[in-house]
């Protein structure tokens, strides 16, 4: 009984301390402030909050488009290219030798870096067959940079493609040269034109390495 | 025959030197169907790091729009554009190289190139690429001296 009476009485006097201390902050408080004051400072915040988006602040890539990555100014009209497929499947045809995650499946599509990567100029080219017209294009399999890995959807599909020890041919490669960061976030197939027709049966590379 | 005559013949001779000359590395230089395939494979073994419009991304990437012309301009030149390993090493046959590095001069360099320019041949070509560059920036140098960019 006597313990617990020593301990009621210990912590009897915690919590008159404890009172006296916030008693003594909040009449303090009172004393230097005046609450009209306070709601209104409240109020400056709360409206404050809400409009700071208007302010002409560069945000990053907030409004920024997909970034296109660009064909040859000469390129062969692939403007009338007959589509065949989905751009978000490893199957679509363009990525037939694409090895990497689909820029269309993280914000961007099957020839455009998502907004906020930076496509890489420099990178590898190759041929796929559209089956919606049976010929053979060109395709350049950009890299898309400066943000981390977009892991939806990967690929790995080999057409055409070569071990590591043939780097120009190779989709092991990431290919973030030329670019701010070497980050690599995904990968894009753009068309760069059409293979001309003597060169359009099989695989071109092969029939143009054994000519 | 006169002595008129003769003047004239003489002339006309020369004059036929000087087109066929002239002609040499016009847009007759290669056939359209030798330009068609030289621009494929360009775009399929080159453009990848050279760019589509053979800029490339200078330092790493050389240009191959201008400074070509002048390389050529010598024997250790023509010699040295089909040694440049990714060159020698390209997955085309000698035929389809000469096609492409002809098409790449004339193509990107037509305004640098020696008057007396002849095209390349196939043989040429394939004598020189199996003598790969181990070091293709020191050869470079010994021909036409550092890339623009390196002097500064």
């Amino acid at each position: 009984m006597m313990k617990a009476g020593a301990q009621m009485h210990g912590q009897g006097l915690l919590a008159r301390m404890l009172d006296a201390a916030a008693h003594k902050s909040t009449t303090g408080l009172a004393e230097r402030t005046s609450r009209r004051g306070f709601l209104g400072r409240v109020g400056v915040l709360l409206v404050g909050t809400g409009a700071l988006p208007l302010l002409p602040v560069a945000r990053s890539f907030g409004g920024e488009a997909p970034t296109e990555v660009e064909a040859a100014d000469d390129a062969p009209a692939v403007t009338a290219l007959r589509e065949f497929g989905d751009p978000q499947s490893c199957d679509y045809w363009r990525y037939c030798a694409l090895g990497g995650s689909l820029c269309a499946c993280c914000g961007g599509s099957a020839s455009a870096c998502p907004p906020g990567a930076e496509p890489s100029p420099i990178t590898w080219v190759g041929t796929c067959r559209n089956p919606a017209d049976g010929k053979q294009y060109l395709i350049s399999y950009n890299d898309c940079c400066g943000k981390a890995f977009c892991p939806r959807c990967f690929c790995h599909r080999t057409e055409g493609a070569k071990p590591v020890y043939f780097p120009s041919k190779s989709n092991n490669v990431l290919w973030c040269f030329g670019v701010e960061s070497n980050a690599y976030h995904c990968t894009v197939s753009a068309v760069l034109g059409e293979a001309p027709d003597e060169e359009a049966s099989g695989d071109t590379a092969e029939a143009t390495a054994t000519q | 025959m006169t002595a008129l005559t003769a003047r004239v013949l003489v002339g006309l001779f020369v004059a036929s030197i000087g087109f066929a000359a002239g002609d040499e590395f016009g847009d007759e230089g290669l056939s359209d169907v030798a330009r068609t395939a030289a621009r494929f494979d360009y775009l399929l073994h080159c453009s990848g790091c050279h760019l589509p419009d053979g800029t490339g991304a200078p330092p790493e990437v050389p240009s191959l729009r201008g400074p070509m012309g002048a390389i050529v301009a010598t024997p250790e030149g023509r010699d040295y554009i089909a040694r440049v390993p990714e060159v020698a090493q390209a997955p085309l046959g000698d035929d389809a190289l000469a096609r492409v590095l002809n098409w790449v001069l004339l193509e990107f360099n037509g305004e640098t190139l020696p008057k007396s320019f002849r095209l390349l041949d196939a043989a040429e070509v394939g004598v020189a690429r199996v003598k790969v560059l181990a070091d293709p920036l020191r050869a470079r140098e010994a021909i036409v001296g550092r890339y623009a960019d390196d002097a500064d």
